[in-house]
């Protein structure tokens, strides 16, 4: 009975840290983990990259923008209550005659990596 | 409009605001036909932009836009002038001018997206006319442009040759520029650069090489440069749009 017991309290406790595990992931991750960060080949001048802020700027999803021509990046955070395209996303910056290396979701704000690269530099 | 008596220091940029504002104020004399611009710079946009391009030089001049169709592709007119020599040395001879007009595509060939560069293989032509001072009546005219360039953001290279004809009127150009970015700006600043122009024209009778030093500002709508030679001023601007 006692094994039953701890077995049964061992089995609770283990749920109980999955449950509070998988709610902390949901909080922090959800609403923070919006902006695609996306690695571009062939950036080297702002007059030739208009193309790509024309091309993602008329994505209806699309809000903020930020491209790093020295970091060769572009992140693009998309509006309040909807969900990026991320192969539409590529798409457009090919078809602005560019060669998307990577992409990669983080849970920071087009504001927060514009602060981030400026103080890197 | 004579260019060749036109000073230097009458378009010397002091910041990339006040080049920006002679571009426009240039683009709106050509638009009113009073200085005739030349283009000779990054040839088209991005699909679904317009391109507007002027050059500006003691002997010759270029106004030209275009559309892209395509990501490749784009279609557009070009009107201009070139002035030439009659006759190398000859005494008292005056320069001879040569308008043209006509339509222009362009084809990227091939672009090369690299990690820190980016490189590209540019076609230009136009079939138009051309009318030469001298003579009466125009020439149907014909030109074919090959133009490369490598950059990086702080390092611009290009190259490029064009032949022009027209009946017994020829002006071919091949020219090479270098050169470099004096800092990195972030996407939305406007960044200098300066640029070495080296080109060689060939004309009916006589050819001309010429160096330009030159400043260039890029910004993200706005190509601006500015130079001078022996001959006088240059003015080149781009607006995408």
């Amino acid at each position: 009975m006692s094994i039953t017991l701890s077995r049964t309290l061992a089995l609770a406790a283990a749920l109980g840290a999955a449950f509070i595990a998988s709610a902390v992931y949901a909080s922090s991750s959800a609403p923070e983990a919006r902006t695609a960060k996306i690695s571009v080949n062939g950036m080297v001048c702002a007059f030739c990259a208009q193309g790509i802020e024309k091309r993602v700027t008329a994505m209806p999803e699309a809000g903020p923008l930020y491209i790093n021509l020295s970091r060769k990046v572009v992140a693009v955070q998309p509006k309040a209550g909807k969900a990026l395209d991320i192969d539409k996303l590529k798409r457009e910056i090919a078809e602005a005659g560019y060669e998307v290396t990577a992409v990669e979701m983080v849970p920071k704000t087009v504001a927060a990596l514009r602060e981030e690269y400026r103080a890197k530099k | 409009m004579a260019l060749t008596h036109r000073s230097f220091k009458h378009l010397s940029p002091v910041a990339g605001g006040r080049a920006l504002h002679v571009a426009a104020t240039a683009a709106a004399f050509c638009l009113a036909g009073l200085l005739p611009l030349t283009a000779s710079a990054l040839p088209m946009g991005s699909q679904g932009s317009w391109m507007v391009m002027g050059d500006s030089s003691p002997d010759g001049a270029k106004l030209s836009a275009n559309y892209a169709l395509t990501r490749n592709d784009a279609l557009g007119a070009a009107v201009g002038r070139w002035d030439e020599e009659p006759h190398k040395g000859a005494p008292g001879s005056h320069m001879q001018r040569r308008d043209f007009a006509g339509l222009t595509y362009t084809r990227l060939l091939h672009r090369w997206n690299l990690p820190l560069a980016q490189a590209n293989l540019w076609f230009v032509g136009m079939a138009g006319s051309a009318r030469a001072q001298e003579r009466a009546g125009s020439e149907t005219l014909g030109s074919a442009s090959l133009l490369a360039d490598f950059e990086t953001t702080r390092v611009y290279t290009g190259a490029g040759v064009e032949i022009k004809r027209a009946g017994p009127l020829r002006h071919d150009t091949a020219y090479a520029r270098a050169g470099f970015s004096f800092y990195e700006v972030e996407y939305e600043e406007t960044q200098p650069w300066l640029i070495l122009e080296a080109k060689r024209e060939r004309y009916s009778l006589t050819t001309k090489n010429t160096v330009t030093p030159m400043l260039r500002f890029i910004n993200k709508s706005y190509f601006v440069e500015v130079g001078g030679n022996r001959d006088g001023a240059v003015l080149n601007f781009m607006l995408n749009f």
